[in-house]
């Protein structure tokens, strides 16, 4: 840990001073101990400032999209979930490559404090490590060694790609992880073995924890819109009232909108107050698109255009009936 | 009796009417529907077709909007995979309504409401036959509840 964030003040400090980049964007230290906010430094004295731990789990690389509008060049710490995510904003031309310089960070996993404070671990901490799969912890009380697995968020446990797909320079080059790389869709599964009354209960129950904060969406990657249609409430695509017809329609719609493009990093579900399985139906979506049009690489290749935005003749066709009448 | 309990029986005596949005392509299906009427072929009158120009014009947001604004049953139709008027319109419709469908039947709406079909200008026998077919299952499923805006009335 101590390590990489040397590591990281050195390149940042280096980058800033030759005029290599004249924004970078890291991870800084929050209010708490478990905290870790998104930090933006153009002074050499702010390069401090940066650290590296495990509670670093934001996704970044959609701050680019904005900062680039002020900046000419940006370096910004990415670890292999968000990499997907600027490899996404690459094909999606919100981003240009050329001004960004991606600095690699393989991740480990990162810890969820809402685990932690499950079992009351969150009160007086003052220090955490992980040494390999152990996670030791100092509170008041003393240390405590843990198992870090019981304590990753739901979508580290599933991590498909720990060490950075795109980077200018990599920080680290262990990969010190082991990536998962079969993707059973186990969660989907369990959700299509219903039948569609029990579907549509558990959907609905979903969908009416929804206080439409819209915070999947803003933290989504893939989201980038310069204008949401559920901004835009003079064409009357969206509507406030808080009703189950409205809800629905926000999360179908947002879940559509990323079909074929989301890189199924799972910040929605992440950062959503209320946990709703957002990334369920996502990764519906993803299946089907597995399952029907072959290997799903959204955010691996910028160069190939996403499933939606092409066709092939001989497509699966499940409309066709037999022509003609009777 | 209260003006309103009144109103109440007489929709509870009334027979459920299904209402079918028909999202139809300006170059085939929506010539089959002219055919089939020309031809004097029978279909049910419950079906209200919206003209769009190609079966890819239809956003999903339509469909949703259709469903809660009234709507037990939609269907889509649009030329064959291969006739489209602009060449390639329904290839990708077809990819899209695939997706949207099955996501819809995993959100826990039936699938018999919503219909998607390649219909032709001539095949005015088939747009017939697929808007009896699907008004015969919606009506057997009954009015579409799960989608319905609870602000809305008939």
């Amino acid at each position: 840990m101590e390590e990489m964030i040397s590591k990281m003040k050195k390149i940042a400090y280096e980058d800033l001073s030759t005029k290599k980049v004249d924004r970078v964007i890291g991870f800084g230290k929050g209010d708490f101990i478990y905290e870790a906010n998104p930090i933006f430094i153009s002074n050499l004295e702010e390069v401090d400032l940066l650290v590296w731990d495990l509670f670093c789990v934001n996704n970044l690389s959609k701050y680019l999209i904005n900062e680039l509008k002020n900046y000419q060049k940006i370096g910004i710490f990415l670890k292999g979930c968000d990499s997907l995510g600027f490899n996404q904003l690459v094909k999606d031309n919100k981003v240009d490559p050329d001004n960004v310089i991606v600095y690699g960070v393989p991740c480990e996993g990162m810890i969820d404090p809402n685990k932690l404070s499950k079992k009351n671990l969150l009160k007086d901490l003052r220090y955490l490590r992980r040494v390999d799969e152990k996670l030791i912890i100092v509170t008041k009380q003393g240390e405590k060694e843990l198992i870090a697995k019981d304590y990753e968020y739901d979508k580290c446990l599933k991590c498909k790609h720990p060490n950075p797909v795109v980077y200018s320079e990599l920080l680290e080059s262990n990969t010190l992880r082991n990536s998962i790389l079969t993707d059973d869709f186990e969660e989907v599964d369990r959700i299509e073995d219903m039948n569609s009354e029990e579907r549509y209960e558990y959907w609905s129950e979903q969908f009416s924890k929804c206080i439409r904060c819209y915070a999947c969406r803003n933290i989504c990657p893939v989201c980038s819109c310069d204008k949401c249609i559920f901004d835009n409430l003079d064409i009357g695509v969206s509507g406030k009232a808080k009703v189950d017809s409205e809800d629905q329609f926000f999360h179908i719609v947002r879940a559509y909108h990323v079909a074929g493009r989301c890189v199924d990093c799972g910040e929605c579900s992440r950062v959503c107050p209320e946990s709703i399985a957002i990334d369920k139906l996502n990764r519906k979506i993803i299946k089907d698109i597995t399952e029907i049009y072959g290997e799903y690489d959204a955010g691996l290749n910028p160069s190939k255009s996403s499933v939606l935005v092409n066709y092939k003749l001989e497509d699966f066709d499940p409309f066709e009936t037999s022509k003609g009448g009777k | 009796m209260l003006l309103e309990s009144k109103e109440n029986l007489t929709i509870d005596k009334e027979e459920f009417k299904p209402l079918i949005v028909a999202f139809c392509c300006n170059w085939c299906s929506y010539a089959g529907a002219d055919l089939a009427g020309t031809s004097r072929l029978n279909y049910p009158a419950n079906i209200r077709i919206i003209k769009v120009p190609c079966s890819c014009r239809v956003n999903p947001n339509f469909v949703l909007r259709a469903f809660q604004n009234g709507a037990d049953g939609v269907v889509i139709a649009g030329c064959h995979p291969g006739d489209c008027h602009y060449s390639t319109g329904n290839y990708f419709a077809r990819r899209r309504l695939t997706l949207f469908t099955s996501l819809l039947n995993y959100i826990g709406i039936e699938s018999e409401r919503l219909k998607v079909d390649w219909i032709s200008a001539a095949e005015a026998n088939k747009f017939a036959t697929v808007m009896n077919d699907v008004l015969e299952k919606v009506h057997k499923l009954g009015p579409n509840r799960k989608l319905r805006d609870v602000r809305w009335k008939r």
